[in-house]
């Protein structure tokens, strides 16, 4: 077989495809943007002096580092509220597992300010908690407060990339691996931490990268939190700033995706060589065990706790949604459905273009991220690996940095058949929005892939199925499970995305929900429908979700008792 | 050195039922296995086997019943207050240790002093023949080195029974010959209750004490190797221990001979025998043996239906009276091999013939 | 699924734009104001004109002159529509507005001293909005706090930690405040006010809106807010109110036309629209609550309605606005207050904090003098602040190659911020010694 190293054409032209497409969408638009750091403003020459600056200004330094300790920080916190969920729900006997892994995938699909605004009203100094806290105990926690407070929102948020890796690590180990461990004698934390952890460290390297750098990266939650020293929030104020073109914004955007795409680097270090799928072949896979009553009781206990305070934003955005007036008191003075039908009644369009953006932009992820995983893993073109470096590298780029990109690049061009600007034009959102969420499908299309074995493609072709065919009738039904993972991963969080939708809207019509959120979020009398659309935004997101999470658990159910049938 | 001064112990299962929801899988199961035996669970796949071996290892739980180690009852001791040393199916290496790692773990979590642990991990790795192995990973291994790390790592930490769930089956047909020596060589050395679990007779004859044949949950009989296949209690052990020839029928006394009579006409005089009734005759291929149609000996009459040389064996599947008869000729002992097709006498070893 | 419906509208803007008609039958607006004003205009405007479709482009402030100036090369939006005469005078200043002096009748020259259009012609008020104190009365009363009526008042050490604004580098409104208020005491006497009042502050919002938000919320109990903010909370049922300080400045809200707009007639008719009688008259309503600027409106506002063109009115009346002065160092005061207030936030709390308790303990007066003056100190001068050359660090866009400008901003104020931190840690250091 090595020595039918034939260049197949197709493969060839979807490589092209794809590279001139990442090129295009990707790489020209951040080049573009990151140019200004490099620019002397004074002479207009190209320089790295503006570098010299950062590092020489104590504020950006201070704020690197607080955007480090808060990226540390949500990962830690982020671990200890994954650890409880991922273990109990895949080890153990657990009703409701998928409810309670649906749930967990919940606080990923936030809409951008309605969270904060329902996490002050309840977690703020004078929230809810605070004001009864304060009124029976007389004491108050700092919940939101500076860097606290990011942490907090950001761990609560962020978190279902930890729960949703691990729990997939957790469950591709084999149950002797634990039992072997019980056997001579380890149980409990012990057995945990030198056995199942190990195992499942891949899944929680991966998961927890990605918390590091969308918290390094993010910012929305410290700029409604309001605050300002971290690097995120730096470069976001010194780029829109009124009538300034102060190149340190640049520079900190540079930094912050050279410095992601350092800490992705160091994680895929982590990672090499240790592909630890223990599953054996004739499944076998998790063994669930039953608990004990009082094990039971504790479990649920946590359980509940953990969901009760990821899921708090939503329950605070359900009070605002439904609430009248909501200030400075424990629940809001009265409640109300006139927010749902003021906003069925003026803003269907945005839940319209919201489903058309994020499926579209979920269905270019799955087609592009199955495209390049296949190249990488099954074919041998050279410098096939660059396609999956760049397409990961979207992650490193802040939404704003891209959504500035495509406004520099593509505004000289018009929509095909129209005179508006190519920038302007709904189809660019779509796009912007699959290339920031390419990373999530292609990672779930690459492990799809992974997990089907050469033997059955080689099998299929042995009987007279050509390439296309095999891919066609063996490959994607095997590999469905994952792409439908990817495609809600990418679906949800697309949903929600406003950084480089922001500065793409170009029209009201045109609008998705998180912009129609940002729309109403800006005035006093918006922030009741504004809560409503999110919760709108939530449920349409979380129910495809629950859905599919069903589709998947069915799909696998299915293969393991053909595979028991099989033994 | 330490390892030859394990104190083993005997086993007892008391009445153990067990079930996974509505379905019973151990039904009503009792059995003594001495202290220092070579013990085997044989039976087809979905018998119970390894769910009774897991049972012993602290992994599955009855309903009812007890299990006693040594004398104490253990039903209720977690798996990792039993010490009993379990190597699994698949060998259950830890990918993300070495294999010095992977011995030394077991006393590790018995918080040995290390220089203990060097000593006995050494010695464990010695007497598998991998101590040059050592830092390598379970990956960078073999199929039999694997088994031979997984089976170090049970035994270092001086377990008071070895279990063995089906230890040969990932190794190809040569390696499992080997290692199935290995282990018993290991097993005799170091005196160690072991109890093997395996749905392969050879295997289960060639290396243990007694033998315990399990169907349907429920232990079909208990015994040596010998005693299973010479006086089988039933019709599925007689069948599971090697190939038997099964005829049903009736057993008539006439004029002071004693016949078997299928419903198909086919008749076979049996000595020795006072019982009479409707009957199942059982004998072993190797008891029945080809002659001339005309000879004195020849019992029966066939037609050479399908011949299959084994190499020390010539196979023949003869038909009588519509009946398959399964046949075994010792091979190339000057007589010339029958043909397919060839009407033959068949001459009976009737002492050998069981009847239930 | 919407492809269908959503290429017809690609077609029918195709069509549209092809067909050349007196009246354009569309016209996009970039504006950053809320949805509950846009809304008012637009049904209005639209009814008025049947066939008419107004998309409105809802940006904040800055990422609506950065969109404007991003797009200006293939330009597809009509009007600018926003608060801040100074984002207007960024377009005007890149050539991005275009000239519309609008018929309609009975608009004064000025509210208060601030001139009402510009004077160039490139954009033309609508209405006039000024800055004040809002506050929760929950907040408040639970707290035992005595509401405030002057800037001097949240000076008070009760307001600590109670108060809210925004960057001025943020928001244009919040900079005609803080520059009024220099104005009005002077450069140092003006920069020791706001560092005395932002010492009270709890946060320094990111977005303008973010301090309506927390005092609606009760995040804090007092807002510096532009009025609209303060009477549009009030008239939304919360439970919050609004006054106007004495020295505050009045200025309009905006509009102009863009250059090269695709739909110029829509564009000025929408301008005149804003000017008429009914046009004026929308800004009343209670969930936009913004001065009208034809005096004659004010017959048909609510009681209690605050009137600057009344001849008794005190509002914006105690400033002169120097609107030269505060364009030539606009950027500098942004970039000082963002300095010494906004991302020294903690370290001036804690400054204030122990000013206060040295007071509150009847402690040294030389040395709480000496913490104030710590505190209060500027590392440049008013002088250094006019001079061209200096300010024009904080300009990046360079008219003519020529312009020299030596220095750049981030090595500028990395000095000051060395400077500030320095003094409040020394500040802190005097005043706990004080007592």
């Amino acid at each position: 077989m090595t020595s039918k190293t034939h260049k197949n054409p197709g493969q060839i032209a979807l490589f092209l495809f794809i590279a001139l497409f990442l090129l295009s969408f990707l790489i020209i638009p951040v080049v573009k943007v990151f140019y200004v750091a490099f620019i002397d403003v004074n002479s207009g020459s190209l320089t790295l002096i503006n570098f010299k600056d950062f590092f020489n200004t104590s504020l950006f330094i201070e704020s690197f580092n607080n955007s480090f300790y808060v990226a540390t920080m949500s990962v830690l916190l982020a671990t200890l509220i994954s650890l409880p969920l991922a273990y109990f729900t895949t080890r153990f006997e657990f009703k409701g597992a998928i409810i309670i892994q649906s749930l967990g995938f919940v606080p990923l699909i936030m809409p951008p300010f309605v969270g904060a605004v329902a996490m002050q009203l309840l977690f703020g100094s004078n929230g809810s908690i605070n004001l009864l806290m304060d009124e029976y105990f007389g004491f108050t926690i700092p919940f939101m407060e500076g860097l606290n407070g990011v942490i907090f929102v950001q761990s609560l948020h962020y978190f279902p990339f930890i729960l949703i890796n691990l729990s997939a690590s957790l469950n591709n180990i084999d149950r002797s691996m634990e039992e072997s461990a019980q056997n001579l004698g380890s149980s409990g934390m012990r057995l945990f931490r030198r056995i199942v952890f190990p195992l499942a460290m891949p899944g929680y390297v991966a998961g927890a990268s990605l918390v590091f750098i969308k918290v390094f990266d993010d910012l929305g939650t410290p700029l409604l939190l309001n605050v300002n020293n971290m690097l995120a929030p730096q470069a976001y104020l010194r780029i829109s700033s009124i009538g300034i073109d102060d190149p340190m914004g640049y520079v900190i955007a540079v930094i912050l995706v050279i410095f992601s795409l350092f800490a992705m680097w160091i994680a895929s270090l982590a990672l090499k060589g240790k592909d630890y799928s223990t599953v054996q072949k004739g499944g076998g896979g998790l063994a669930k065990r039953k608990m004990r009553p009082f094990e039971r009781i504790v479990a649920y206990f946590i359980v509940i706790l953990i969901l009760l305070t990821v899921l708090s934003p939503h329950f605070g955005l359900t009070l605002l949604s439904f609430g009248t007036i909501w200030s400075y008191s424990v629940l809001p003075d009265g409640f109300t459905p006139d927010h749902y039908v003021e906003i069925f009644a003026e803003t269907p369009e945005f839940m319209m273009n919201t489903l058309l953006y994020a499926s579209l932009a979920a269905t270019i992820d799955i087609i592009l991220g199955t495209s390049i995983a296949y190249l990488v893993l099954r074919t041998k073109i050279r410098f096939r690996y660059w396609l999956d470096y760049a397409a990961m590298a979207a992650l490193a780029v802040p939404g704003l940095v891209l959504g500035i990109g495509y406004l520099r690049t593509f505004l000289g061009a018009s929509i095909p058949f129209g005179d508006a600007p190519l920038a302007t034009w709904w189809v660019m959102l779509v796009i912007a929005l699959s290339i920031r969420r390419l990373p999530y499908a292609l990672r779930a299309c690459t492990s799809a892939l992974q997990q089907v074995s050469r033997s059955l493609e080689e099998a299929a072709e042995n009987l007279g199925a050509n390439k296309a065919k095999t891919i066609q009738r063996i490959v994607l039904p095997l590999m469905s499970g994952g792409l439908l993972a990817g495609f809600v991963t990418s679906f949800a969080t697309a949903a929600v995305e406003l950084s480089a939708t922001i500065m793409l809207v170009s029209t009201e019509s045109d609008a998705p929900l998180a912009y129609g959120i940002y729309v109403f979020m800006q005035s006093a009398a918006g922030r009741g429908p504004g809560a409503a659309l999110g919760m709108v935004a939530v449920l349409i997101v979380g129910l495809g979700t629950y859905f599919s999470h069903r589709i998947i658990e069915k799909g696998r159910r299915e293969r393991s008792i053909e595979n028991n049938n099989q033994k | 050195m330490s390892l030859q001064k394990i104190q083993s112990v005997g086993i007892e299962l008391k009445n153990i039922d067990l079930s996974y929801d509505d379905t019973q899988v151990i039904k009503n199961v009792s059995l003594k296995i001495n202290k220092g035996e070579f013990f085997a669970f044989l039976g087809p796949s979905g018998c119970g086997k390894s769910t009774l071996l897991r049972l012993i290892a602290g992994f599955e739980h009855c309903q009812r019943g007890e299990v006693f180690l040594g004398g104490e009852e253990v039903s209720r001791l977690p798996p990792w207050k039993r010490n009993v040393g379990m190597v699994f199916q698949n060998y259950a290496l830890w990918p993300h240790m070495t294999i010095w790692k992977n011995v030394a773990f077991g006393l590790e979590e018995r918080k040995l002093p290390h220089h203990e642990i060097d000593q006995r991990v050494n010695d464990a790795l010695e007497l598998v023949g991998l101590q040059d192995y050592a830092q390598r990973r379970p990956n960078q291994l073999s199929g039999g080195q694997q088994q031979r790390v997984a089976l170090a790592r049970t035994i270092v930490i001086e377990p008071r029974v070895l279990l063995l769930d089906e230890p040969l089956s990932n190794l190809d047909a040569k390696l499992r010959v080997h290692m199935r020596q290995e282990l018993l060589d290991l097993q005799r050395k170091l005196g160690l209750t072991t109890i093997f679990v395996t749905h392969d007779q050879e295997e289960a004859n060639t290396t243990s004490d007694r033998i315990a044949v399990l169907q349907d949950g429920i232990v079909q009989q208990v015994g040596s190797p010998m005693e299973l296949y010479d006086k089988p209690e039933n019709l599925f052990v007689a069948k599971f221990l090697g190939s038997a020839n099964v005829l049903n029928g009736n057993i008539t006394t006439e004029d002071n001979e004693t016949i078997f009579k299928d419903e198909k006409g086919l008749k076979i005089s049996l000595h020795n025998c006072d019982i009479e009734g409707s009957k199942s005759i059982i004998f072993r291929p190797q008891n029945i043996s080809i002659c001339d149609q005309a000879s004195n000996s020849a019992d029966l009459n066939g037609l050479v239906q399908k011949r299959e040389f084994l190499g020390n064996l010539v196979r023949y599947e003869i038909q009588v009276n519509q009946q398959s008869i399964l046949v075994d000729e010792i091979y190339g002992r000057g007589k010339q091999p029958a043909e397919e097709g060839a009407q033959v006498g068949l001459s009976m070893d009737t002492d050998h013939v069981i009847i239930m | 699924m919407k492809l269908p419906f959503k290429s017809l509208l690609a077609v029918s803007v195709i069509a549209a734009s092809m067909s050349l008609q007196a009246m354009e039958n569309k016209l996009v607006i970039v504006t950053s104001f809320p949805k509950d004003l846009t809304k008012e205009f637009k049904s209005a405007f639209e009814k008025k004109n049947p066939g008419l479709k107004i998309e409105m482009l809802k940006k904040k402030t800055t990422a609506g002159i950065k969109y404007i100036q991003e797009t200006a090369s293939n330009n597809s939006s009509d009007l600018f529509w926003a608060s801040a005469p100074d984002a207007f005078e960024v377009l005007k200043g890149d050539s991005l507005l275009a000239k519309y002096t609008s018929p309609a009748k009975g608009i004064p020259k000025n509210v208060g001293s601030y001139p009402i259009n510009d004077p160039d012609g490139y954009y033309t008020g609508f209405a006039a909005a000024g800055y004040g104190i809002m506050w929760n009365t929950r907040y408040l009363s639970a707290k035992k706090l005595p509401v405030p009526a002057q800037w001097a008042d949240l000076t008070d050490a009760v307001y600590h930690n109670h108060v809210g604004m925004s960057a001025p580098s943020r928001s244009g409104t919040t900079h005609l405040t803080v520059e009024t208020l220099l104005q009005g005491n002077g450069w140092d006497k003006g920069w020791a006010r706001w560092k005395q009042i932002a010492g009270n502050f709890k946060t320094v919002t990111a977005r303008s809106f973010g301090v309506p938000d927390g005092v609606n919320s009760g995040s804090f109990g007092v807002g510096i807010v532009i009025d609209f903010f303060g009477l549009s909370s009030k008239g939304s049922g919360f439970p919050v109110d609004f006054v106007y300080p004495t020295t505050t400045a009045l200025v309009p809200a905006n509009i102009g036309v863009l250059n090269n707009a695709p739909h110029p007639q829509a564009a000025k008719a929408f301008i005149d629209f804003l000017l008429s009688d009914q046009g004026q008259s929308i800004l009343l309503n209670k969930k936009i609550r913004r001065l009208p600027v034809n005096p004659a409106t004010y017959a048909n506002a609510p009681a209690n309605f605050p009137n600057p063109f009344k001849a008794d009115s005190t509002i914006g009346a105690a400033v002169n606005f120097d609107v030269k002065l505060s364009k030539s160092r606009y950027n500098l005061v942004n970039s000082m207050f963002d300095v010494m207030i906004t991302y020294r936030m903690d370290d001036l709390r804690a400054a204030t904090k122990a000013i206060q308790d040295a007071e509150a303990a009847n402690g040294n007066k030389e040395m709480i003098a000496e913490a104030r003056a710590l505190v209060a100190a500027l590392p440049i001068t008013e002088a250094q602040a006019a001079d061209p050359a200096f300010s024009g660090i904080f300009k990046k866009k360079r008219k003519k190659a020529t312009d020299k400008v030596t220095g750049r901003q981030a090595e500028v104020e990395q000095q000051w911020d060395t400077m500030v931190k320095a003094n409040y840690a020394k500040a802190i250091e005097v005043a706990n010694k004080a007592h």
